[in-house]
């Protein structure tokens, strides 16, 4: 059993170069922590994933001391030029630009002051309290990134019981445009908690496409609350191929503040044994004429589970909104579970709003038309998920990139062995 | 070739097949004729193996039971079903479909596979043969594909993995009349004294250009009548009612 994660508020004063009112914040962030423990399931947020009692199962002890490793060697993904930031066990490391004009870009370590809303969810304020490192990256006005930008999110061999809290900040201003892929490499056998707290901000006609997608499989729990903010006629996406963790929760927050936004949230999942990942997404529609798109396809084997709440809030303002939300699952057997909540909250009267959810097991008649060509069983099977998956990948444009992930996929479902 | 005596099946506590009886030889082209109902694509159905049907009696394909082989096991010892209704097959590329059913059946007769570029190129002069448009094969499997293509689509497949035994169930329902020629040709071109044909079909249309060796008439779950190409003729005129 769990011994008690017990956190000191001197913690707070090791955190150098804080004013007063930054170290209030903090301590009140703690206390709160302190006072709610990790999130349950009695919170609706939290309903399908009750982290406490995920971290009582699998932690019997758990610290935030942080442990400087030195002998990492990462290596560079070869099947495409790009630029990189390094980040290990959630810290910035290093970064590398030398595709694109350097005086556009300012990349540092994390350490801006933002003043943040308050929040009921306790891993938030636990990252509110302790989170000092992490990268703040700002694209200059009318540049457009030459070439993609990998963020290495690299967690050492000797990740064991640790939980790691970082923020990062992206800032992409007016008429710019840039390409992430967040590549998380994990090299530790063991569990530990990583709990990110991101922000967003599109400035007029920015654009900013995010790929998450693993290097390989980890113990590790994954907790990252994603706040963004756009402005007039920029366009974010999401696209999310994370596969092979334990446990992933992303929380994305999504305020469309001016005219002719677009927001989408993209997902291909293919979850095995006793992984768990939930998708969790607020879209705020709080101008005219934005247009939401998400899409999230879950392929759920035995014993894993998948969930997605979804929730598209339309502004009474926000007329001509053009939102769609819709999830799939695909169940290979009967121990897998997905769970969806789909929500609409609208107050304005002239909007187009559609959600769908459903679930199903890998079609027999498929499957036979398939057998009857001579494909085996499990081939068929793969050939099945991976066309279930398929049209998520097809929106990416880059076909380097898109093999990339393809393979990447391709890799990961060929390793699924149950049938 | 194939050999099947007294086969009985049923499906769901409903018999559907009544002591069936047909030998069919390397080399020759039988056609099943028959009323809607009489058992025709249980036929072929039980042949490919598909699962949920009660069998009993012998089905022997090339001196071996069928009855212990799964579907793909027969589809790689050369029983090939062109499907009356084939499936739509979303996120499926066609061409990687049949790359990975064509590799399968390869590998499993201990032959090489065929790299994507060899395997574009056979593919390529296969359909040119045919006279089917290679475009569909770079789209989703019969995703919104005709009637029509999806009935080439078929025949395509049954060019790529040159089966000894095709069975072709009601493969002319429903083409116009150069989807049809195109059925034709792709067995016409086939025909071997190696391989054989069993073709299930309503009408004597297809068999005016696929030349059946026999014809069976089909009825209740049992061939009733067998008989060489002017049955399907003397069918066509006098209707099934008249024969029992």
């Amino acid at each position: 059993m769990f011994e008690n994660f017990d956190i000191n508020s001197n913690e707070i004063d090791k955190i150098k170069k804080i004013t007063q009112e930054e170290k209030n914040f903090r301590v009140k962030n703690l206390e709160f922590f302190k006072s709610a423990g990790f999130p349950n399931k009695r919170s609706e947020d939290w309903k399908f994933s009750d982290f406490n009692e995920i971290v009582n199962k699998n932690f019997y002890k758990l610290d935030i001391k942080k442990v400087i490793s030195n002998n990492s060697k990462i290596d560079l993904i070869k099947d495409f030029d790009h630029n990189y930031i390094f980040l290990i066990n959630g810290d910035f490391h290093s970064s590398n630009f030398d595709f694109e004009e350097k005086n556009k870009i300012k990349i540092n370590k994390y350490n801006e002051d933002i003043k943040y809303q308050n929040t009921k969810n306790p891993l938030i304020c636990l990252n509110h309290a302790l989170a000092d490192n992490g990268y703040s990256l700002e694209v200059d006005k009318n540049y457009k990134f030459k070439k993609v930008l990998v963020i290495y999110n690299f967690f050492t061999k000797d990740m064991k019981n640790k939980i790691l809290n970082n923020k990062n900040t992206i800032k992409i201003n007016e008429n710019s445009e840039l390409h992430i892929i967040e590549y998380t490499i994990n090299e530790s056998k063991f569990k530990f908690i990583s709990n990110v707290y991101e922000n967003v901000v599109l400035e007029k006609n920015a654009i900013l496409k995010n790929l998450y997608v693993q290097h390989n499989k980890s113990e590790g729990f994954f907790h990252k609350f994603l706040r963004s903010k756009l402005f007039f006629k920029s366009d974010y996406s999401n696209l999310i191929f994370s596969s092979g963790l334990k446990f992933n929760k992303l929380d994305i927050e999504c305020d469309l503040m001016q005219e002719n936004c677009t927001c989408n949230i993209l997902s291909a999942l293919f979850l095995k044994k006793n992984e768990h990942q939930e998708i969790k997404t607020r879209i705020n529609h709080l101008a005219p004429n934005c247009k939401s798109y998400q899409k999230v396809k879950n392929v759920i084997s035995s014993d894993s589970k998948g969930v997605y709440q979804g929730k598209i809030f339309v502004k009474d303002i926000a007329q001509k909104t053009n939102a769609y939300q819709l999830s799939k699952a695909l169940l290979l057997n009967d121990n897998a579970e997905f769970n969806s909540k789909p929500e609409l909250e609208i107050y304005a009267d002239d909007v187009k709003c559609s959600h769908g959810s459903t679930s199903g097991s890998i079609d027999e008649s498929s499957l036979y038309y398939l057998m009857s060509r001579g494909i085996s069983r499990k081939d068929s099977t793969n050939l099945l998920i991976k066309g279930f998956l398929n049209d998520v990948i097809e929106l990416i444009k880059s076909p380097i990139i898109k093999k990339f992930i393809e393979k990447k996929l391709e890799d990961h479902v060929n390793g699924y062995h149950s049938y | 070739m194939l050999e099947i005596k007294n086969l009985e099946a049923s499906i769901n506590n409903k018999k559907i097949l009544n002591g069936l009886n047909l030998i069919i030889k390397s080399g020759e082209v039988h056609a099943i004729m028959g009323p809607n109902g009489s058992g025709k694509s249980t036929l072929a159905n039980v042949l490919s193996g598909k699962a949920g049907y009660e069998i009993s009696g012998e089905l022997n394909f090339q001196g071996e039971s069928l009855k212990k082989l799964a579907v793909e096991e027969r589809a790689q010892k050369g029983i090939f079903l062109a499907f009356q209704y084939p499936l739509e097959i979303p996120g499926v590329n066609t061409n990687i479909f049949l790359k990975t059913s064509l590799n399968s059946v390869l590998k499993a007769k201990g032959k090489k596979e065929l790299d994507t570029l060899s395997f574009l190129k056979m593919v390529k002069e296969k359909s040119s043969e045919l006279g089917i448009d290679e475009k569909i094969l770079s789209r989703q499997l019969n995703v919104g594909f005709s009637g029509g293509e999806k009935k080439k689509n078929e025949i395509l497949q049954m060019k790529v993995l040159d089966p000894i035994l095709s069975i072709l169930d009601e493969t002319d329902s429903g083409l116009d009349i150069d989807a049809l020629k195109i059925v034709a040709k792709g067995v016409n071109s086939s025909r071997s004294s190696k391989k054989s044909f069993l073709i299930i079909t309503h009408y004597q249309r297809l068999l005016d250009y696929i030349k059946p060796d026999f014809v069976h008439v089909l009825s209740k779950g049992k061939i009733v009548k067998t008989g060489c190409g002017d049955l399907a003729e003397e069918l066509e005129k006098t209707g099934y009612e008249k024969l029992n």
